[in-house]
């Protein structure tokens, strides 16, 4: 194998690798002796094929391993001979030509290729002890508490029957079609739905002109639906709604009490309270924690500036874009509607995709030197929740990681960004400061550009949990179907040969454990 | 005979142990219609594959006796042709025609 360096500027490295069409075949060769040890092919007995007879029938996959072998074990080599420390996996670019092709898995050429990378940068570490953070922290107050129960009996709310016209904070129940230039619409009808008078559910002005009506009023409601709505081909149009009214209920005074809390599956008031408490607790904690993270990493990416790996910023933005693409067209707004220029986004995102590599390569950096390391719970974890990204494919996924160490170093990054984190935090001169709940959210709302995206890369997530666990199901039920069809074959055809007699006897024990 | 003649007398080739260890003899196995005579097997093979023949020697090997959902039944014969290229001419069955 002989391997030249054809490019090295900045980041960048590229290889010329060329083996040698024997170096292959020897390998070809020694992997065919293996396989006709145990090669079992019609007309041979197990072990007896001959191998010029296995390379004619197998020769071509071999190959092809033998080939995906050379590439690994070449960038392995590469860079364990070079000391580089690769950003991403090594790209290869074998050669185009097809009869090129052919010809290396014929034995006849000899492989040659190039392999592009781009290595981590190296950059001076700058020493985090000491630096000064501020801890933002949130009291639950007595107002907040109260709040938070109003909101409750709110939700909680006693209706009862009233005889009168609907005044506003009644609830209506009514059935309404919804039309637009006579002709109903998807989505605009429902059969008994309640609605609370100024609850602001409904399109602005619906729920005003329902003031006034009584049970068993029917009435026609117009209103234009506003240009902001979510639906495109909705937005801006005037509609018709036919209304007709069943029930009008007045809410019934929730008081808070024992009684209260009791409904809602709890011993007492006192009880009620603490939980409430405790979970705001929590809330306003993720908040500060949030809060806090965003300005380590603030300071961080304030505090270094190198050359970044362009491939690894470039599949960073392409995420994020990829997300917001699909968020932009789901919703159907287009650049203009958010003042912003196609261009001027990429720009910003672009931006923001530059702060995420840099810091995932910070905070990479950083520990190792502090020896931070990701256990292998954690990245069994991540490396499940990395195959549901792909429903369908989960086996796959698991099978590329296994096989590729160096992919495995992707997964590795938002763990170790927490753990990091946390490691800066815990060195860092943190002084506590009280905040209301308002500032702290305004905080927040400053950068609202990066919760806005971890906020669609969860949505994502999340539905591809539901998919996953879809066809998981679906899976299922295939094997079972294959199984029986199995043990009918094996009764009707071999029944009386004797090798296979064992396997039938198998079969219904295999299903004996299914139906377990 | 026509081209399309040869290929009813010759049926495939026959890739076994044995087959492979009589190529070093310069034979070749053809599994054959069981009606196939000689010296149609001869001119079958010259015909198709364009090689000399100097003998042909065929064997019809049983059908073995089997049950199928408890019925006795037999399996059909198989005419097998071993077919000696004549001194220098190669053929080679395997890969296909």
């Amino acid at each position: 194998m002989q391997v030249t360096e054809t490019l090295s500027s900045g980041l960048k490295r590229e290889f010329k690798v060329v083996v040698a069409a024997q170096e292959l075949d020897k390998e070809l060769n020694r992997r065919l002796v293996e396989l006709a040890g145990k090669a079992n092919i019609k007309g041979f007995r197990p072990g007896k094929v001959p191998v010029p007879h296995l390379k004619r029938v197998y020769g071509k996959s071999v190959m092809a391993e033998v080939v995906q072998k050379q590439l690994d074990d070449a960038s392995k080599q590469v860079l364990a001979e070079r000391n580089l420390k690769p950003a991403y996996q090594p790209e290869v670019k074998l050669p185009e030509d097809e009869a090129e092709v052919a010809r290396i898995f014929d034995g006849q050429g000899d492989l040659a290729y190039t392999m592009s990378l781009e290595v981590v940068p190296t950059f001076e570490l700058k020493d985090t002890t000491g630096l000064t953070l501020e801890r933002h922290v949130i009291d639950v107050t007595d107002s907040h508490l109260d709040e938070a129960l109003g909101r409750l009996a709110g939700q909680y709310k006693d209706w009862q029957s009233k005889d009168g016209k609907a005044a506003k904070g009644d609830r209506v129940t009514m059935s309404f079609v919804g039309k637009i230039d006579g002709v109903a619409f998807d989505g605009g009808s429902a059969e008994n739905v309640p609605l609370e008078i100024g609850s602001g559910q409904f399109i602005p002005g619906f729920e005003d002109q329902l003031v006034g009506v009584k049970a068993g009023d029917e009435l026609t409601v117009k209103v234009t639906f506003p240009e902001t709505y979510g639906v495109a081909t909705l937005a801006g149009k005037p509609a018709e709604f036919d209304v007709k009214v069943s029930g009008v209920e007045a809410p019934k005074e929730t008081v808070i009490d024992d009684e209260f809390a009791k409904k809602l599956g709890l011993e007492s008031l006192d009880k009620l309270k603490e939980t409430v408490r405790d979970r705001m607790g929590q809330e306003f904690g993720q908040m500060t924690t949030l809060k806090l993270k965003r300005d380590v990493l603030d300071a961080l990416d304030a505090a270094y500036s190198f050359e970044l790996p362009e491939k690894l910023v470039d599949a960073e933005f392409n995420g994020i874009w990829n997300a917001l693409d699909q968020e932009m067209k789901r919703s159907g707004k287009s650049f203009a509607d958010e003042n912003t220029t196609e261009e001027d986004a990429r720009k910003e995102y672009r931006a923001i995709a530059e702060r995420r590599v840099r810091l995932g390569l910070v905070l990479g950096t950083l520990g190792e030197k502090e020896g931070v390391t990701v256990t292998d719970d954690e990245l069994q974890r991540a490396l499940i929740d990395r195959a549901r990204q792909f429903p369908g494919q989960e086996r796959k996924v698991f099978d590329y990681y296994r096989k590729n160490a160096n992919a495995l170093l992707e997964l590795r990054g938002p763990i170790f960004e927490q753990k990091v984190v946390d490691h800066i935090v815990a060195k860092a001169n943190v002084s506590e400061k009280k905040v209301s709940r308002e500032e702290l959210q305004a905080l927040v709302q400053d950068e609202e550009d990066h919760v806005h995206h971890d906020h669609d890369h969860d949505h994502d997530h999340h539905h591809h949990d539901h998919d996953h666990d879809h066809d998981h199901h679906h899976h299922d039920h295939d094997h079972d179907h294959a199984h029986h069809d199995h043990d009918h074959a094996h009764d009707h055809d071999h029944a009386h040969e004797a090798e296979k007699a064992p396997a039938k006897k198998k079969a219904p024990a295999k299903k004996a454990k299914k139906a377990e | 005979m026509s081209k399309e003649h040869f290929f009813d007398v010759i049926r495939g080739p026959a890739i076994t142990e044995k087959g492979t260890l009589v190529s070093e003899k310069n034979q070749v196995v053809f599994n054959v219609a069981s009606t196939a005579t000689k010296p149609q097997i001869k001119a079958a093979v010259e015909g198709l594959f364009g090689v000399k023949v100097k003998a042909v020697n065929t064997l019809v090997r049983k059908g073995k006796l089997k049950n199928f959902k408890g019925k006795a039944a037999r399996l059909s014969d198989v005419k097998k042709a071993f077919v000696t290229l004549a001194e220098g001419q190669k053929l080679d069955v395997t890969t296909g025609l």
